[in-house]
């Protein structure tokens, strides 16, 4: 049955009218699970707060073990979905960067928006950095531009790269994301009895 | 520790390891009933034994030939190049790898027609393009190829031309250097195609 468009089932001017419910959905959630606020994001890297680990790694586990359970009943084509090409280096570059203003602004992209959506003014300031960011990144590309597309591997998938089925490398992540639940409780707790300046539920 | 956080990571552990012993999927993806009645009905997805005979002393690196007959007459006889997929094991995936090909145009063949349009149909079904069966089979091709009958002497040019492509053909094919006295019947096949394009041209 899917992926829809790429089937022919709707066609691809569905795209942005899916993307606006989609969008709608996640930002939902994402202000739900308290991201709208940067001290719960900018908790992972104090160790009081992993919320934004938690969140992440519980929609990536039921992503992947609901996509092979789908794929394996036929309701989706896997070898139509679409996988983002990698590029190595940069993309490395690109995360510890992301990381970075993570902790500096208390916010990624996406939960900046949903704070500017409640009113936040932290928000604000750092959707007008992350404008001027795009800005300076658009000026400047032709000075990195080779190294921007350096690395590439193509549309390639973790399976693909070990040479192991993608049910084994979803069963390791659902392990390594139950793990790392439990030891983050245990980080968070200990953290916590130190802290004085906040109270935690 | 909330007991539910404990229920829902023991739900997904089942979930995930439910996951590493499900057996393969052997629901294959299917062609829509129409496209394939469609395509079923199209003159194009055959191809002559000529134009095989074309491809193969061309040496088209895009020709696939798959003999569907079982390995006992494959091994017997079968075209140049040509690999050998029985069919009662055309979807066995030891011979996955040879359908769908990109850019390759597969020929299937057989004796006659019959099991060819069977894994034509299958084939199709695994919605794999550019697929084609070799009309008439081998039967034809030893008529037409191998052992030509010359055309009559009033048949068109182009006629006479489809005959000395096929025994020139057949030449290639059999290794037949002998036949060449025959040329002497082929210079009175062309001397015959002059006289009638003299006519036509008074005609005009």
């Amino acid at each position: 049955m899917g992926p829809l468009i790429p089937q022919g089932i709707i066609t691809g001017q569905w795209d942005f009218v899916i993307a606006l419910l989609i969008g709608t959905a996640f930002g939902f959630i994402l202000e739900s699970s308290g991201f709208s606020s940067s001290r719960n994001i900018a908790g992972v890297f104090y160790g009081y707060n992993f919320v934004v680990l938690r969140v992440f790694f519980t929609a990536m586990i039921v992503a992947m073990v609901g996509l092979l359970y789908f794929n394996y009943l036929g309701w989706i084509e896997m070898d139509m979905v679409f996988v983002l090409p990698t590029y190595l280096a940069p993309m490395i570059l690109g995360g510890f960067i992301m990381g970075l203003g993570f902790v500096i602004g208390g916010f990624c992209p996406g939960t900046s928006y949903t704070a500017c959506a409640i009113g936040k003014l932290d928000g604000f300031a750092f959707l007008g950095g992350f404008i001027i960011g795009v800005f300076i990144f658009a000026e400047a590309f032709p000075l990195f531009e080779n190294f921007y597309y350096s690395g590439y591997m193509g549309n390639i998938t973790i399976g693909e790269v070990f040479n192991i089925s993608n049910e084994l490398v979803t069963f390791i992540f659902v392990i390594v994301a139950i793990v790392a639940f439990y030891v983050t409780w245990l980080i968070e707790k200990k953290v916590r009895k130190n802290r004085t300046e906040s109270k935690f539920e | 520790m909330n007991k539910n956080y404990l229920f829902l990571a023991i739900l997904m552990i089942i979930l995930a390891g439910g996951l590493l012993i499900l057996p393969e999927r052997t629901n294959y993806t299917q062609i829509n009933p129409e496209d394939l009645l469609w395509d079923i009905i199209q003159p194009s997805r055959y191809v002559t034994t000529d134009q095989v005979a074309k491809m193969l002393i061309e040496q088209d690196p895009t020709l696939e030939l798959i003999d569907v007959r079982c390995a006992k007459e494959y091994n017997k006889f079968a075209l140049p190049n040509a690999i050998n997929i029985p069919l009662d094991s055309i979807l066995s995936p030891n011979y996955s790898d040879y359908l769908g090909i990109e850019d390759m145009n597969a020929v299937f063949y057989c004796n006659d027609d019959i099991l060819a349009d069977q894994a034509w149909v299958i084939a199709k079904r695994m919605n794999i393009s550019r697929i084609y069966i070799m009309k008439g089979g081998l039967n034809c091709w030893i008529k037409t190829i191998i052992q030509p009958t010359p055309p009559p002497e009033t048949a068109s040019g182009d006629e006479f031309d489809q005959y000395d492509f096929r025994k020139g053909a057949s030449m290639y094919f059999t290794g037949a250097s002998i036949s060449a006295p025959k040329s002497d019947s082929k210079s009175q096949v062309t001397i015959k195609r002059k006289k009638k394009t003299t006519a036509t041209a008074g005609g005009c």
